[in-house]
């Protein structure tokens, strides 16, 4: 059993003010060198991360193209391309270096609600207000597989670290697991009570899955067994699709935006709050852990990304 | 990872044919390690790789001095080279990542097979075999090639196992032979003309042990399982035949070296066969008793289990499959082409089988939907069961204050990061594996900005759907790696009356002109989706849910 370091709390260390509009989501790439944003104002925009520099984060690209404002933005593996989810019932990938618009994906018959990328990056998974689930080539931009995925929004989707499963969850309560390859459903996790589900995640080795639902509580699910082992509450989590995310850089956490303006912070096993970051002036939408680094990306309704690192 | 949640009663062989690929003229397919990838071998001398989840072209290998039909494509074993074998007697190594050319040679003949050496990482060493000759060691980096013995020399007739009449047709002069690696890449295993299986030492040009195989006919093809236990030859008399390796998995060498020593007062041909007789022994024949086919390309599963063979007749497209009890499990029939390749995935239940029309038909297994996944709370039942209900079960009962006691213990430590070593890998991972080509995504052009508009428009014009969702799977899959959406559109979509043609084109006026507005009110535009499987008009609810 390790031991409980003391707590080094962590400080906010800048506000990027950059969007016109509310901030849906942030993400950081997954060399770390890069955080991408997507809002409201129908823009996404990149920041180039250095540690080193102060400030840390400096504006890289803005990507116009959408046709209204946009829920979801993720980055392909290598961090070439990103992919963007929008209520204009496209997906678009864009060139991350160059800033230019490569592909649109049309398909949805809704508003696109969120978007990622396999880690073998050549396909793409999307969830919408249709109620299905997509699945993109990324060479081709073809539709491969429509997955009846719910009855209700899709909020989340997330593949497993090998690409093979991924996880729906929607605001009918339910969380799905689907083979990639085939499309077929392998698990349904549900529970007694099935408050709408607004966001869920695979952990880093893919056989947990983190679920956030409308009920103001964050769960921990055991995929193979399906049941949940741990819960989280504090937080205000009753209106938006607000995401959380795993820290492992520093020990075992989980970090969540919250309605009532503050990031949370919980150890993973004893689920006890280790910190509210405040700072934020609306509800914190979205939260990215960065993957080596300790620090935390949070995105909110005010406009704003708040950077927040240990202080040292 | 997920081996726990996936029903294993899942992995088993493949019943249908799923799809088709398409990329010229097909002659041979081979898969990766892990089948991520499949390399197939072309008519016009080029080479395509498909990413097989996808389904899509990850990339094309040509060579511009090279234009004759390939024979053979072979992966290094982590996946960085490819092997490729064609029919103007050359040889050519392929870095995959980069797709450029790392060597080439050209040989006396045109080799039918060339097999990459399986125990290196970068194998420059490789096995081929023509199709009048011996089988040679060729090393691209020395540059030379080795012949390798195909019998041992001896008196003939004395000790060589009595010839059918039959196999008087594979007469001496051409003494094709087959030949393949063992699995760790240090001893090659030829099978010759005369019914003898030789295992060779190919740096000291040795034969070190001599199998006979019973009823003495040529042996047309000898290929090992993916972990070494077994060797499966295909013989000219129509019998497949399965040998149990008894040689240890490493040091085989030495093994092979202390196996000859301890054999006292025999010599030379009697001495090979002893020892032989200790390094393989036979399992199982399978043969069709009834057709009595010769086979083509056979080989086993991924892990083993199965073995597979096609039936070399023309005109017809079958796949034999048995367990390696020696049972006949399933006879796949195609579409009525001849069978020239065969490749069973070496991770799921899929074949992928390459028919003389140069079609890779990929066969899969039926799926039947699990309706326990969607709802845990689901039994499935085989059958009708009575249902006996309990006495109390419409009673009213009073509410008696249900509290939910969570019975999970939410103090015990959870592990949200290890992950369990992967089953497929074999021996040590010190050199990264190639599993997936990188996607380049190919830009939208302007003009296919238009014809989306034009398709919208099309729709909205005609509502008898074009083509009926469920023909879509297939021929969805087709356009796929073509990535051209114009010609395989032009080539499926019916032709518009008329009539349709002039709504069609009133309202793409009408479209162009108030924009949005006619996208969102037709609901037809639900799929606005750039290839085939459209459904017009009709409910929400038949939009492209295969």
């Amino acid at each position: 059993m390790a031991e409980e370091a003391a707590y080094i709390p962590y400080v906010h260390c800048q506000t990027l003010n950059s969007h016109g509009h509310a901030l849906s989501s942030v993400k950081f790439s997954s060399d770390g060198r890069l955080l991408a944003s997507a809002s409201g104002d129908q823009t996404i925009r990149t920041y180039a991360i250095n540690l080193k520099g102060d400030p840390i984060a400096e504006p890289a690209q803005v990507f116009t193209g959408h046709d209204s404002g946009i829920s979801d933005v993720a980055f392909s593996t290598d961090a070439r391309f990103i992919a963007s989810a929008s209520d204009d019932k496209t997906l678009k990938l864009w060139d991350v270096e160059t800033g230019s618009l490569i592909k649109t994906l049309h398909g949805h018959t809704n508003y696109v609600f969120c978007v990622n990328f396999n880690p073998q990056s050549n396909m793409i998974a999307s969830g919408s207000f249709d109620e299905t689930v997509r699945i993109w080539d990324v060479t081709t931009g073809k539709c491969l597989k429509v997955l009846p995925a719910h009855s209700d929004p899709v909020t989340a989707v997330d593949f497993n670290r090998d690409g093979s499963l991924i996880v729906s969850s929607s605001y009918d309560g339910l969380c799905r697991i689907w083979d990639s390859g085939t499309g077929h459903c392998v698990k349904t996790l549900m529970d007694d009570e099935n408050p709408p589900v607004s966001f869920v995640r695979f952990s880093p080795n893919g056989k947990f899955i983190l679920v956030g639902t409308l009920d103001n509580t964050l769960r921990l699910w055991n995929i193979s067994s399906a049941k949940y082992i741990k819960t989280y509450t504090g937080h205000a989590n009753s209106q938006y699709s607000v995401s959380s995310a795993f820290s492992v850089t520093n020990g075992k956490r989980i970090v969540s935006g919250s309605e009532d303006n503050c990031v949370y912070m919980w150890e993973l096993n004893s689920r006890k709050l280790l910190q509210k970051l405040e700072g934020h002036t609306e509800p914190v939408m979205s939260v990215a852990c960065h993957p080596t680094e300790n620090l935390i990306a949070s995105g909110s309704l005010d406009k704003s990304i708040r950077i927040w690192a240990q202080e040292n | 990872m997920n081996a726990p949640i996936i029903d294993p009663l899942q992995g088993d062989f493949p019943e249908v044919i799923e799809e088709y690929l398409e990329h010229g003229v097909i002659k041979c397919v081979a898969f990766n390690h892990r089948g991520s990838l499949l390399a197939a071998g072309c008519a016009d001398g080029s080479c395509v790789i498909w990413d097989f989840e996808t389904r899509g072209i990850a990339k094309v290998l040509r060579d511009n001095d090279c234009a004759a039909a390939i024979t053979s494509v072979s992966w290094s074993k982590y996946g960085h080279r490819l092997l490729v074998s064609a029919a103007d007697k050359s040889l050519t190594l392929w870095d995959v990542s980069t797709g450029d050319k790392i060597a080439r040679t050209t040989l006396q003949q045109t080799p039918l097979h060339a097999r990459l050496n399986p125990g290196l990482s970068s194998p420059s060493l490789c096995l081929a075999c023509p199709l009048s000759s011996a089988p040679m060691i060729v090393d691209f980096e020395i540059g030379c090639t080795t012949l390798l013995p195909v019998c041992v020399p001896e008196m003939p007739d004395v000790l060589a196992p009595p010839q059918r009449s039959k196999c008087a047709e594979s007469g001496p002069p051409f003494s094709p032979a087959a030949a393949c690696f063992n699995k760790c890449g240090d001893l090659v295993y030829v099978g010759n003309a005369k019914g003898e299986i030789l295992i060779v030492d190919y740096k000291s040009v040795r034969v070190l042990a001599l199998v006979p195989v019973s009823g003495g006919s040529a042996v047309k093809n000898i290929v090992f399982s993916r972990d070494g236990k077994y060797l499966l030859t295909n013989s000219h008399d129509r019998i497949i035949r399965i040998y149990e390796n008894l040689l240890p998995a490493k040091d085989v060498l030495r093994s092979l070296e202390d196996l000859g020593k301890n054999v006292d007062g025999v010599d030379g041909v009697e001495k090979m066969k002893t020892v032989g007789s200790k390094c393989l022994t036979l399992f199982r024949e399978f043969q069709d008793l009834v057709t009595k086919m010769h086979w083509k390309a056979p080989c086993f599963s991924g892990d083993g289990e199965w073995v597979v063979g096609g039936s070399a007749c023309k005109g017809e497209h079958k796949i034999y499959i048995w367990d390696r009890a020696g049972h006949l499990v399933k006879i796949l029939e195609g579409p009525k082409e001849a069978l020239i390749d065969l490749a069973w995935h070496p991770v799921h239940p899929v074949i992928v089988s390459v028919s003389l029309t140069g079609l890779v038909y990929i066969w899969a297994k039926d799926y039947t939907e699990n309706w326990s996944a969607f709802a845990p709370d689901f039994k499935e039942l085989e059958e009708n069961e009575e249902y006996v209900e309990r006495e109390d079960e419409f009673d009213l009962m009073p509410e008696t204050g249900k509290v939910k006691v969570s019975s999970v213990n939410e103090d015990e430590e959870v592990d949200i990061e290890t992950v369990e070593k992967d089953a497929f890998s074999d021996s040590d991972m010190s050199v990264e594996e190639l599993r997936y080509l990188p996607a380049e995504p190919i830009p939208d052009t302007n003009e296919e900005q238009d014809e989306l508009k034009l398709i919208e428009a099309r729709i909205s014009a005609s509502p008898a759907s074009e083509e009926a969702v469920q023909n879509g799977h297939v021929t969805d899959l087709v356009s796929s790696p073509q990535g051209e959406m114009g010609e395989t559109r032009g080539k499926r979509k019916r032709k518009p009356s008329e009539k349709a043609m002039e709504l069609q084109a009133e309202k793409a006026k009408a479209s162009k002109a108030s924009g949005r507005t006619v996208r969102e009110k037709s609901r037809a535009v639900g799929d606005q989706e750039i290839d085939e499987s459209v459904n017009g008009g009709g409910d929400d609810d038949d939009d492209a849910y295969y």
